[in-house]
């Protein structure tokens, strides 16, 4: 490792951005997914208010129909494909070569390939705004709604999500295969599969999801692409065509595509309970086992989003529905079980990540509760299901990837971040989330539909309406406390340290940030707690094999 | 998996935390139970539960919501409380340096939380499915049939004759249509206490048929037939139950709602035939929109408009009429001619100009025919009327 050319030194005249724009490091590259993506999280979340203050009292105040449809269209494609989906390759980007003693990933330009697709299909969704109207069928785009011009009113800018979204979909793929190589080909010496931290474990299940499943739904959009404008009939029963075929194949890769969105963020969470709880994983193979069960499972449960089309076998994908939850469950009881009886330290990463464990599980068992095909024919397209998938997605995901931000922002910058503003924006989040997304489990039992812009004042559907957009207002304040929290990190920040938080795994061996080439000197990898190890020595790991600590 | 030394502890800590867990439930079920004498936690109670069950399907849901929901809030409060207690019970003491046990895992422990919730998922799906039997069970000799037609954006129900039996939504042959979803006269009639089979039929996008207190909805899937069966509980016979479409539509998905109206057989029996026998009189809807409604549910949920109507036609591909006027601050009609034979035309109203912000859409219909629609009130100023179909067809609006 230490015989390593340098290169000559760059010319003078390469500015910074010039520097930032053509690296093939995976330190940077990673940095650049979650500032695009958060660009992308800031912009949904706008989206989402105008939903939110259209919908706080009845009476349409502030947008047309079509335009309420392009505002939940878009929130829902900046959020799934420009910010969950990405952030969370972002961090793998950035910790995964890390966390198994890698100078780099296994293909740095296609990774660099990878990141630039993202703004470029951003931009192709920005811009559809501005070319008669973005998509506005729904992030789902049934056909043939999203198919038919007069009927849905729908412009060009269907057309540019078609695109987008396929650009999104190759971008994943490319990481996907970066990943799987890197995983399998680049691990430190020592480092066998089954000392790979957590983190690890579920990128990888991650990236063969996203192998077998991102290619179906590009099929689905080229399909649909060629319906609109080649004069296919793919989709269309006007014309021979089957409007379900196009929801089986959507599902096909959007249901494994839920598991993209959360796995990653479960593997941070994994990284940081064991820390701040001073403790190993409880059951680290089980929940290896358990996170490649919900990969395979999760391949037979698409139909679920279908139950109500009278087009699929209901009893078939409720029983995988069901099924499901069991590997989930395991998963959440060796989390509780890693914090039982251990010393906790209630930093704010792991408040995010309590957060998760306790919003999560809203989502898993509402989740469950819709397994039961005859109650999902109650709640299916109402507003409950909303509810559900934020608790999963938002309580879920974006509570990890808080988590992940406040755990891993030292070491990416060097710098921590303030202790009472990443608690205050933990409160706020938590208790806007809550108020925002719990009372539409209930107006969903009311009958409140999904993807409407207006109700009528006798529904009686007002005050809890207008709780969630207070939430929604309350979430977006604490955002406030995060960007200044980062301003005043970046500017001014208590050093880190290359340690900060007495951390487990491999990337806290190297300082912070790390170097370009990663690390100097690696410690020996005899666990899946090498820097516990080199903390502590052996005894400490309550194993009782004797292994020299330093070397 | 390596495992720990076992310590005394942890027996009598487990012990523990299920006390803990049953007193977290138990302190809930105290603070819900106590509170319902102000009314409010008895409403939030409620409000978790799906509305008043009208259908025997709708029964058979509710029985298996409440017993789903039982057990997802006893697992929520078990498992919610342990990670509170676990958290608050186990926070590190300042100063506190030392490490903890450092457990591994625990097999049997690994073997219970995989089997227990294994056979609850078991039996959650095996009573789902037993309920999934009833609910979409389907009679030879239903005693009432009737097809619910969903096009953009707007619920059109034909009643069948006793002995039809479409196999598809081209062999529908109505004996009446009951063309206004809601309003005076208008909605899904229904005779409580017999068993109704409903065809559902969209020449358009997909929608979906969905009455909250049928605790049910359909997909109404264009190129497809979905049929399912329910049956009015006689005592909510004289019951009005309100209904949307439930699958995103379009920019007016929020405008199809349409009522379910429960009348005793004899009452229905006797509705039916005066219908029958009315529109046999008079020729099929009278495209003026007069003195039957037209259908279009008024946007916005204004009331049918009165006054003079506007009278616009499209032949060729294009508006006859290129400047109108209307009055301002008053609901107006609009008499729209399509002449284009099997040529699909609407009149939209957007403000400024044609690109400008959509204020009103009519129904697209195939010429020739003709429709009325009812425009909401604007305000004095210019706009411009365009079809949604052929965008170069436009025209000015001038309100005053």
């Amino acid at each position: 490792m230490a015989t390593t050319a340098l290169h000559p030194a760059a010319p003078a005249y390469r500015s910074t951005l010039y520097d930032w724009v053509t690296t093939t490091d995976h330190k940077k590259i990673g940095i650049m997914y979650l500032i695009n993506s958060f660009l992308f999280f800031f912009l949904g979340g706008l989206l989402a208010l105008g939903v939110r203050a259209e919908l706080a009292r009845p009476g349409l105040q502030f947008v047309t129909d079509q335009t309420y449809n392009e505002l939940f269209t878009m929130h829902a494609t900046f959020m799934i494909f420009l910010f969950i989906i990405p952030i969370l390759a972002g961090f793998g980007n950035y910790i995964v070569p890390l966390q198994i003693g890698a100078p780099d990933v296994a293909f740095p330009r296609i990774n660099a390939l990878s990141l630039w697709m993202l703004p470029l299909a951003g931009i192709l969704l920005i811009l559809s705004f501005f070319t008669g109207g973005s998509a506005a069928a729904g992030w789902t785009s049934y056909a043939p709604l999203s198919e038919d011009r007069p009927l849905a009113a729908i412009g060009p800018g269907q057309d540019l999500w078609i695109v987008a979204v396929v650009f999104i979909g190759t971008s994943s793929i490319l990481g996907a295969v970066n990943f799987l190589v890197t995983i399998f080909k680049l691990r430190a010496p020592g480092m066998t599969l089954f000392r790979m931290p957590i983190m690890v474990w579920t990128v990888l299940v991650t990236s063969i999801l996203v192998l077998l499943a991102t290619p179906v739904i590009t099929s689905a959009l080229i399909m649909l692409f060629i319906d609109r404008n080649l004069g296919g009939s793919f989709f269309d029963p006007k014309f021979g065509g089957d409007a379900i075929l196009y929801q089986n194949i959507f599902w096909f890769y959007s249901h494994p595509a839920v598991y993209i969105m959360v796995l990653p963020a479960m593997g941070m969470i994994s990284e940081i309970l064991p820390v701040f709880s001073r403790k190993p994983l409880f059951g680290y193979k089980a929940f290896v086992f358990a996170t490649a069960g919900i990969g395979a499972l999760g391949f037979s449960v698409w139909a679920h989003h279908m139950f109500t089309t009278g087009a699929v076998y209901l009893p078939f994908f409720s029983l995988m529905t069901f099924l499901i939850a069991v590997p989930t469950g395991v998963k959440m009881f060796n989390w509780i079980f890693t914090l039982w009886r251990g010393k906790l330290r209630l930093s704010t990463p792991l408040l995010f990540a309590l957060g998760f464990l306790s919003m999560f599980l809203i989502g898993g068992i509402n989740g469950a509760i819709s397994a039961a095909v005859p109650v999902d024919f109650a709640l299916h397209d109402t507003y409950w299901v909303v509810s559900h998938l934020h608790y999963v997605l938002f309580g879920g995901s974006v509570f990890g990837v808080m988590a992940g931000l406040h755990y891993w922002f030292p070491k990416m910058t060097g710098r921590m971040l303030n202790e009472t503003l990443g608690k205050t924006q933990f409160v706020l989040m938590f208790i806007g989330f809550n108020m925002t997304f719990f009372p539409m489990h209930q107006l969903g039992l009311m009958g409140m539909p999904r993807r409407i812009a207006d109700y009528a004042e006798t529904a009686g559907w007002n005050d809890l309406n207008l709780v969630a957009t207070i939430g929604g207002f309350l979430i977006a304040t604490s955002m406030i406390p995060l960007l200044w929290n980062v301003f005043l990190s970046l500017r001014s920040g208590k050093p880190a340290g290359d340690d900060p938080w007495e951390g487990n795994t491999l990337e806290w061996a190297t300082s912070s940030p790390p170097p370009p080439y990663n690390f100097d000197h690696l410690p020996e990898i005899r666990s899946e707690r090498p820097v516990f190890d080199a903390r502590w020595g052996p005894k400490a790991h309550g194993t009782a094999t004797a292994a020299p600590a330093e070397h | 998996m390596a495992s720990s030394p076992r310590t005394g502890r942890s027996s009598a800590a487990i012990g523990a935390l299920v006390v803990g867990a049953l007193l977290v439930l138990g302190v809930i079920v105290v603070v819900v139970a106590r509170v319902d004498v102000g009314g409010i936690g008895q409403r939030i109670v409620a409000s978790l539960y799906p509305p008043p069950a009208v259908t025997d399907r709708a029964v058979h849901i509710r029985d298996l919501y409440n017993t789903v929901f039982a057990i997802a809030v006893v697992i929520f409060f078990v498992v919610e409380g342990l990670i509170i207690w676990t958290v608050v019970r186990y926070r590190r003491k300042p100063g506190d340096d030392e490490l903890p046990p450092q457990t591994h895992g625990n097999a049997i422990a690994e073997v219970v939380w995989t089997v227990v919730p294994s056979l609850i998922v078991a039996f959650m799906f095996v009573i789902s499915w037993q309920t999934l039997n009833s609910v979409e069970a389907i009679s030879a000799q239903p005693q009432t049939k009737i097809a619910a037609v969903a096009g953009q954006f707007q619920w059109q129900f034909a009643y069948l004759a006793q002995d039809a039996t479409p196999k598809k939504c081209e062999d529908i042959k109505p004996e009446y249509t009951q063309f206004a979803p809601t309003g005076e006269g208008g909605g899904l009639y229904v005779p409580a206490g017999r068993t109704i089979q409903l065809f559902l039929c969209s020449p358009d996008v997909i929608h979906a048929f969905y009455v909250p207190q049928f605790l049910f909805k359909r997909d109404v899937v264009p190129g497809r037939m979905n049929t399912f069966e329910f049956t009015i509980d006689k005592a909510d016979a004289g019951g009005t139950f309100r209904g949307q479409c439930a699958e995103l539509c379009g920019a007016g998905h929020r405008l199809m709602l349409f009522e379910v109206h429960a009348l005793q057989g004899g009452d229905f029996d006797a509705w039916l035939q005066k219908q029958i026998a009315a529109a046999s009189a008079s020729p099929p809807p009278p495209p003026s929109g007069a003195p039957a409604p037209s259908g279009e549910p008024a946007p916005s949920g204004q009331p049918p408009a009165g006054g003079p109507a506007l009278q616009i036609s499209a032949f060729n591909i294009a508006f006859e009429q290129t400047a109108l006027q209307a009055p301002a601050n008053a609901p107006f009609k609009i008499d729209f001619d399509n002449k284009d034979p099997g040529t699909p035309h609407n009149v939209a109203i957007h403000e400024g100009s044609p690109t400008g912000a959509e204020l009103f859409k009519g129904v697209i219909f195939p010429g020739p025919a003709k429709k009325t629609y009812d425009v909401p009130a604007l305000k004095p100023g210019t706009y411009a009327f365009v079809c949604s179909v052929h965008p170069n067809m436009t025209g000015t609006l001038t309100v005053q």
